[in-house]
Order: C-alpha cells, then sequence, then structure tokens
C-alpha cells in the first residue's frame, strides 16, 4: 500500500499538457474568437460598419463642435484584427488563471479525491 | 460611448477627469479593504477587469438597425465587486483599449469612465439594492440592473457631449440629438446585457453562492474561515 501511494504521488506532481487551467484558458479564448468572427461576419455581409454608434455619435459631435475627432491611435484594419486577438490572449490569461483560483479545486480536495482514489484501488 | 480625443475642451475633459477622480479614490480604498475582509476578491477583481475590457470594445451588430454598439458590463462588475472599485478597473480598461486597440481617446478617459464605469455602475448597482431590498428575485433584479446600467452609460454619455456643445441649442434638444444617435441600437444591446448579467449572476448564487458573501447576505470573514 506505502508502495502504490508513492507511485501516485509521482503521478499527481508530473506536468499535465492539457491541466485544467489550460483547459479553461484555451476556452475561454476560444468563445471569444469564434463570437467576434461570428459577429464580423455577419457585419462583413450586411455591410455594418464596424465603427457602430462610437462613431456615429463621434460623427455628431464633430458636426456640432467643427472638431475633429481621432483615436488616440488609428489602426489600419489588419492590425487592429491582430491587435485584438493579442489583447484577447492576454485577456484569456488573466481570465483563465483567476477562474481556476476561484472554481478551481482546492488542494484538500484534490488530496481526498487521490486518496479515495487510492482505497479503491486497494 | 468612447468619446474620441479632439471633440471635447480640455476644459471639458478636465472637469470629467477630476470627477471620475473623486470616485476613484474611494474605490482604491474599497479594494484594499474587500481584498483583506475577502479571499475570492482579486481574482474577482482580476476577472471582472479583463470582462469590462473586453465586452466594452465588441461590436455586437444590430440588425434592426443597421449598426452595432457594445454593452458595458459594468452593471454586473459594480454587483459582484463594489461600485467604486468599478470605476478603478473601467478606467484601467479604457486605458488599454486606448492604448492598444484605438478605441476612444486618452484626453476622454475621464468623460467615458465617468459615464461607463461610475454612472452606468452605480446606477446598475442601486437598481440591484433596491430590488433585491423588495426580495425580488436575483435574476429579475440581476435583469434589471444591467438593462438600467447599459442604458444609463449611454444617456450620460450624450450628456458629457451635449453640455460641452450644446452651444446656442437648448441642451435637453442636444442630449437627445446625441442620445438617438445610440439609442435604437442600444436598446437591443441592453435587452442582451441584461440576459447576459441575469445569467451570470443566477448561475453564481446557485451553483456558488459562497463566492458572493456581502451580495447574498453571508459574512464575508466566516465564509473565508
Amino acid at each position: 500500500m506505502k508502495f502504490m501511494n508513492n507511485v501516485k504521488n509521482n503521478n499527481s506532481s508530473q506536468i499535465k499538457f492539457l491541466d485544467n487551467f489550460t483547459k479553461t484558458l484555451l476556452a475561454i479564448m476560444i468563445i471569444i474568437l469564434i463570437f467576434i468572427f461570428g459577429a464580423g461576419k455577419y457585419m462583413d455581409s450586411h455591410e455594418i460598419v464596424a465603427g457602430g454608434t462610437d462613431d456615429k455619435v463621434n460623427n455628431l459631435a464633430t458636426v456640432a463642435s467643427s472638431k475633429q475627432h481621432h483615436p488616440f491611435i488609428e489602426l489600419p484594419g489588419d492590425a487592429e484584427l491582430g491587435a485584438f486577438s493579442v489583447a484577447n490572449f492576454f485577456a484569456g490569461l488573466i481570465l483563465g488563471h483567476s477562474w481556476e483560483k476561484i472554481f478551481g479545486k482546492t488542494n484538500a480536495e484534490i488530496k481526498g479525491e487521490e486518496s479515495k482514489k487510492t482505497t479503491e484501488e486497494i | 460611448m468612447h468619446i474620441e480625443d479632439g471633440i471635447l475642451s480640455p476644459q471639458a475633459w478636465g472637469s470629467w477627469y477630476v470627477a471620475t477622480t473623486i470616485f476613484i479614490v474611494p474605490g482604491i480604498r474599497e479594494i484594499k479593504r474587500r481584498s483583506e475582509e475577502n479571499l475570492y476578491y482579486k481574482p474577482f477583481l482580476a476577472m471582472r477587469g479583463v470582462g469590462v475590457f473586453v465586452i466594452s470594445c465588441m461590436h455586437i451588430p444590430v440588425p434592426v438597425t443597421g449598426s452595432c454598439s457594445h454593452p458595458c458590463g459594468t452593471p454586473l462588475a459594480a454587483i459582484l465587486i463594489g461600485p467604486f472599485a468599478t470605476a478603478v478597473i473601467t478606467a484601467i480598461g479604457l486605458f488599454f483599449q486606448a492604448v492598444f486597440l484605438g478605441h476612444g481617446g486618452i484626453t476622454t478617459i475621464g468623460a467615458n469612465d465617468f459615464s461607463m464605469g461610475i454612472a452606468g455602475g452605480i446606477s446598475g448597482y442601486l437598481c440591484w439594492r433596491s430590488l433585491r431590498h423588495f426580495k425580488s428575485p436575483i435574476w429579475l433584479a440581476a435583469g434589471m440592473a444591467g438593462f438600467v446600467g447599459d442604458l444609463i452609460t449611454y444617456l450620460v454619455s450624450a450628456l458629457e457631449l451635449a453640455i460641452s456643445l450644446h452651444g446656442h441649442t437648448p441642451l435637453l434638444k442636444q442630449w437627445m440629438v446625441f442620445f438617438m444617435g445610440y439609442g435604437p441600437t442600444q436598446l437591443p444591446i441592453a435587452v442582451a446585457e441584461a440576459i447576459f448579467t441575469a445569467a451570470i449572476l443566477q448561475a453564481m448564487a446557485s451553483r456558488r453562492p459562497d463566492l458572493l458573501p456581502n451580495i447574498l447576505g453571508i459574512k464575508a470573514k466566516e465564509e473565508t474561515k
């Protein structure tokens, strides 16, 4: 029994390729990307301007004030997509990390599960 | 509600910076206090910060109006992490949106944070608290908070522009002109934000009520012990 416990402990300390954190992170990022892609595709097919109401009202304000509006940085179309993907990569990283902290199993729960499995195997 | 650089005069955007700072200072104190009370608070803060960042730059198409707009995520953040802390994370989110994505401007962070992080967050939070006070179900209170917070955000944003730019036009008229730029597209988005807020809070309350200590009336310190 002692031998089996040791083996179990060694196994549990191995680094998994797809652990809970990576799975959560990837799932969140994929969901966000699918949503962005779906919305982008729909807007493209229906010729909806990506600037939306923000641009519309900024243009109205320009008419009222006779002052030109401009974003802090002007990104060309492709760069905007790249910047959004990178931003969402980091967003997924933080979300996945925090998700695991809040909803992940505690050390006590993991140990409990391991000991339960060991006793079942015995 | 991402007002861009160049529209507001220095006096106007300076005033909005001052108004926003008044809410950000107690927000930092709220973050420090609640982090000590609840171990889950910091991860929540990080998640909600990212949530506000992603949600408020994600444009959703509205087929009826042929335009698109974005929800805010701040009413949910205000319920989960507190209304003043929401002002802080929204300011950070708006900064990164301006710098990396070209959404909004740097001079207008004060004005944009006031409309989305402060007005949207606090109105949603007050709506949630008042409905919960009258024993309203969680999904209804959260849904109404999301709806009201979203619309208030755009009403305040339009008001900010109208105050600065109305000139000889009556303020109310100019306000409604700007709001009508947002309104028709924003109404369905506000409904979507209501559903989203209600779903998240209902799911959290039924699955992990221990994560919402002060919200559901359980003492935080007892829970973390």
